[in-house]
């Protein structure tokens, strides 16, 4: 049917053939020697001359690494990982300190404009009065320029990469890094925390707002680089902060691996907005090469009144293993997941979220939508649970799974643990592909096949898409085809 | 991969024995290897053996011809006592014949080893004829606590009608009971498959269903969990011939410390087949309820239509409902859903039956029943619906 392959092709354009952000940049790196032992894990701890006691958390979490398994539960099927054929560090060479992008090398900033980062004020959207995007630019390991430092550190924010943060905020760090993620929570978290090579750290102080949308773009470089950023948010009392992430990634033939930690606190009243859309090499089209992405997001709702909020568009990665979740320790706080995950080609996505009420009055929400096309597998794997003591616990899940094509699949496998009476739990979930009726029902009413498989598909995923920030948003729609989106309405 | 144990428990110690003294050394072998399945082994995530089965009779049931107290008016009975077959009724075109248990069973765990292992007869009947009665398969388990595994295998021919309907009762008050039951459902077939349980309060059961339904075959289950302590109930189905179509039911009333776990394996194998998959729950006082269903879909099954439902009512604070309905889903053409919920009884419309002079216990029956009329409204035959009622209306009566 004509209307299904012209949604194909939609589907086509953020795959492996028009991956127009595969373009490799050559920059002199300084690297680790291949491979991981304690060694290394001084090395890097070294390389950014951090104290003791942060060499000693590495250490540890390097020998309970040697004690754990990989994990093998999720859908995603992938050569057996030589963790002693990666490099665990690179960093690219540098001017020290630079003050401004003049000081930035050119090939640098290049690579960012072809990305189209909007590094410098010419960046803020056009028609957005007063928006700010502040970018701690993250090239490969080590974050390079950071702008708007002032203006955030007017309101008090303090937002800087983590490496910054152990040096000059070791309280914070001490305080709250593995306070949401233990160093032995799983196997590429653990890992993470021995290895981690840079990311970024938020606070927010008490009351404040933060003024602008802070973001971070990803990416990552020098050959059989295994990436580990490790990124920490702390929303104090009444605070609030909206993050974004976004991560493209340059093509090249080895397969890579990612292994993030994502941290967030948010304290009493506090609300966090955590955003990705995440583009990562997908492999070619007979899925050699791509990204592995084993990430660890958590969310800890530490005070009342809390909220935390996930809203995630995957396109990207060869295999993507990553459940944002939420712990909803403080009473009436609130967790919020929205997911597009996008598989094609020979892509695997095993993601969800995992909603734990232990406060009284906590409620949450997930909405999920997996488009999976080609030969890829897509699982939503989620849990919900209610603690004995999260007395008027509400969860409402919804995943939705479209398939476009017969050779890929669609998986969803939800845990729902109510282990109290006054919680309330509603879970749906259906798959479908565009029915007949649908395209009937829209053509009937004037709509040609094309408009009515775009308005089919722009309602899958509105619900999500809405979440969004809006400079997000624009890069999203892209994303899922701009068509879907521009040509109605 | 199940991994090895590093120290077995006395009830693994125990059965891998019995498995042992039933001349099943590999099932005894693997037993000892591997344990009891426990919270890591997927499918029994939520009912870990390891910790829930520690005690277990230390003999196999012995020979025993206990009548049931169980009776359905006018149906054909046939009467397996501690595993044994001790009667069968007359029944125009059926054949009922007693052999040494050698079918294997669907799955590879240790409950599936201990069921093949520790069942000495299996029981086949075959139906050639649609049958105007109903057959009643009364299981009973008698005598001093004991050990018992059943085995029952139902053939049919093609295009035939017929309803059996089975139930477990004993008064072997810590009893541990296997039970496996196989129907293949022919061509053109429609069958309606029944479990009652009637068991003592101490009881553990683990029972096994399976199905294969062939071209155009039409089936109906139902199964209670409602009479034992620590009850499984492990039903697999696997569509083989286009235009069939199956609905799945189950009814879970648990209450004090009682454990029940149903899971589900629905296998839509070829195109063109349907099914309805409908659980409910209620659980008062520490009692668990669980259900773990899922759906499959193969990569040529198109045009395949499968709902699944669950839902669980809390009654008491404690008490838990631990639910997973899976979807795995590798066709496009399809239409699958599933839907989950959990709470307690509606207050508004606790208040609304209040307002109108209703007692609040007896409104509270009111919407337990109203909860549960869905499964009841399906359920065309009027002696299995009675005595559903009853079992609703005693458990009703208990908690009070």
């Amino acid at each position: 049917m004509a209307a299904v392959k012209e949604t194909i092709d939609q589907v086509k354009e953020i795959d492996v053939d028009k991956y127009k952000y595969g373009f490799k940049t050559d920059i002199e790196m300084d690297m680790a020697p291949k491979g991981l032992n304690e060694d290394i894990v001084r090395f890097i701890s070294a390389k950014k001359d951090e104290p003791e006691w942060m060499l000693e958390w590495r250490l540890e979490a390097f020998r309970r690494w040697q004690q754990m398994e990989l994990p093998t539960w999720a859908r995603v099927d992938y050569p057996e990982i030589d963790f002693q054929d990666l490099y665990y560090y690179a960093a690219p060479k540098s001017t020290p300190g630079p003050k401004s992008l003049d000081e930035v090398d050119p090939e640098l900033l290049a690579t960012y404009e072809k990305l189209g980062i909007p590094l410098s004020e010419q960046a803020v959207l056009a028609g957005v009065e007063g928006a700010r995007v502040a970018v701690d630019a993250v090239f490969d390991s080590v974050s390079v320029v950071t702008t708007f430092k002032k203006e955030l550190a007017k309101a008090g924010v303090i937002f800087c990469s983590i490496s910054e943060a152990v040096k000059e905020h070791p309280e914070l760090v001490k305080k709250y890094l593995g306070s949401v993620v233990p160093t032995s929570d799983n196997f590429y978290a653990t890992l993470n925390a021995a290895v981690f090579s840079d990311g970024s750290f938020v606070y927010i102080p008490k009351g404040v707002r933060c003024p602008m949308e802070l973001s971070t773009y990803f990416r990552i470089n020098e050959e059989k680089t295994g990436q580990f950023e490790r990124t920490l948010i702390i929303a104090e009392e009444g605070s609030y902060v909206s993050y974004l992430e976004g991560c493209t990634a340059p093509m090249r033939d080895e397969n890579q691996l990612h292994a993030a930690v994502v941290e967030l606190v948010a304290l009493d009243d506090a609300e966090i907005k955590y955003s990705t859309v995440q583009n990562w090499y997908p492999g070619d089209k007979d899925g050699k090469g791509g990204i592995y992405n084993f990430v660890t997001k958590r969310g800890d709702c530490r005070g009342k009144n809390s909220k935390i909020s996930w809203t995630q568009v995957e396109t990207g990665s060869a295999i993507t293993w990553k459940y944002p979740s939420c712990i909803l320790r403080g009473d009436n706080s609130v967790g919020e997941f929205y997911s597009i995950a996008i598989s094609n080609g020979h892509q695997q996505v095993d993601s969800g979220t995992k909603m734990i009420h232990l406060g009284k009055n906590t409620s949450s929400r997930i909405i999920s939508k997996g488009i999976s096309a080609g030969y890829s597998q897509n699982t939503y794997r989620g849990q919900v649970s209610a603690h004995a003591k999260a007395t008027g616990a509400r969860n409402f899940t919804q995943c939705d799974s479209l398939l476009i094509g017969d050779k890929c699949g669609a998986h969803t496998v939800p845990y729902i643990e109510s282990r109290n009476s006054s919680a309330v739990f509603e879970h749906e979930a259906t798959t479908s592909k565009i029915s007949d009726d649908q395209m009937f029902y829209c053509q009937q009413r004037g709509l040609n096949e094309e408009e009515a498989v775009a308005l089919i598909v722009n309602g899958f995923v509105r619900d999500v898409l809405q979440h969004l920030p809006m400079e997000f948003m624009a890069e999203s729609q892209k994303l899922i085809g701009i068509s879907l989106e521009g040509s109605v309405g | 991969m199940e991994q090895q144990v590093v120290k077995l428990t006395d009830a693994e110690n125990q059965l891998a024995d019995l498995l042992k003294a039933a001349g099943a050394n590999d099932a005894s072998n693997a037993l000892s290897a591997h344990g009891l399945p426990h919270r890591r082994i997927e499918e029994y995530h939520y009912t870990d053996l390891r910790t829930l089965l520690r005690d277990v009779p230390s003999d196999l049931a012995q020979a025993n011809d206990r009548l049931p107290d169980v009776q359905f008016e006018g149906y054909g009975r046939i009467v397996i006592v501690n595993g044994k077959l001790v009667h069968a009724d007359e029944i125009g075109g059926v054949e009922i014949k007693s052999a040494d248990a050698a079918a294997k069973s669907v799955g590879n765990d240790q409950i599936i080893n201990l069921m093949d292992g520790l069942a000495q007869n299996q029981i086949e009947i075959t139906i050639n004829t649609s049958l105007d009665k109903p057959i009643h398969i009364a299981h009973v388990h008698d005598g001093p606590d004991s050990v018992v595994a059943d085995k029952v295998r139902v053939t049919t021919a093609e295009g035939v009608h017929a309803t059996i309907v089975e139930t477990f009762e004993g008064a072997n008050a810590r009893g541990l009971r296997f039970a496996n039951f196989a129907l293949d459902v022919a061509a053109d077939a429609e069958m309606l498959h029944v479990q009652l349980d009637q068991n003592a309060e101490g009881a553990r059961q683990f029972v096994q269903n399976t199905y294969d339904l062939h071209e155009n075959a039409n089936l109906r289950t139902l199964a209670s969990h409602a009479n034992f302590k620590l009850g499984r109930t492990d039903i697999k189905a696997d569509f083989k011939g286009e235009g069939a179509h199956a609905d799945f039911a189950g009814l879970t009333l648990l209450m004090d410390q009682q454990h029940g776990d149903f899971t589900l394996n629905v296998n839509h194998g070829v195109p063109n087949t349907t099914s309805t998959e409908t659980f409910k729950s209620i659980v008062r006082d520490r009692a668990k309820a669980i259900f773990q269903g899922k759906i499959i879909v193969a990569p040529d099954a198109q045009k395949t239509d499968a709902q699944m439902m669950s839902q669980g009512l809390l009654l008491s604070e404690r008490a838990e409902v631990l639910v997973k309905p899976e979807l795995e889903i590798f066709a496009d053409d399809v239409l699958c859903a599933h839907g989950a919920t959990c709470g307690e009884l509606d207050e508004d419309a606790l208040f609304y039956l209040m307002s109108r002079g209703i007692k609040r216990a007896e409104a509270e029956s009111m919407l337990i029943r109203a909860f549960l009329a869905e499964l009841f409204d399906e359920m065309e035959n009027e002696q299995v619906r009675d005595k559903l009622g009853d079992r609703v209306d005693a458990w009703l009566a208990a908690a009070e």
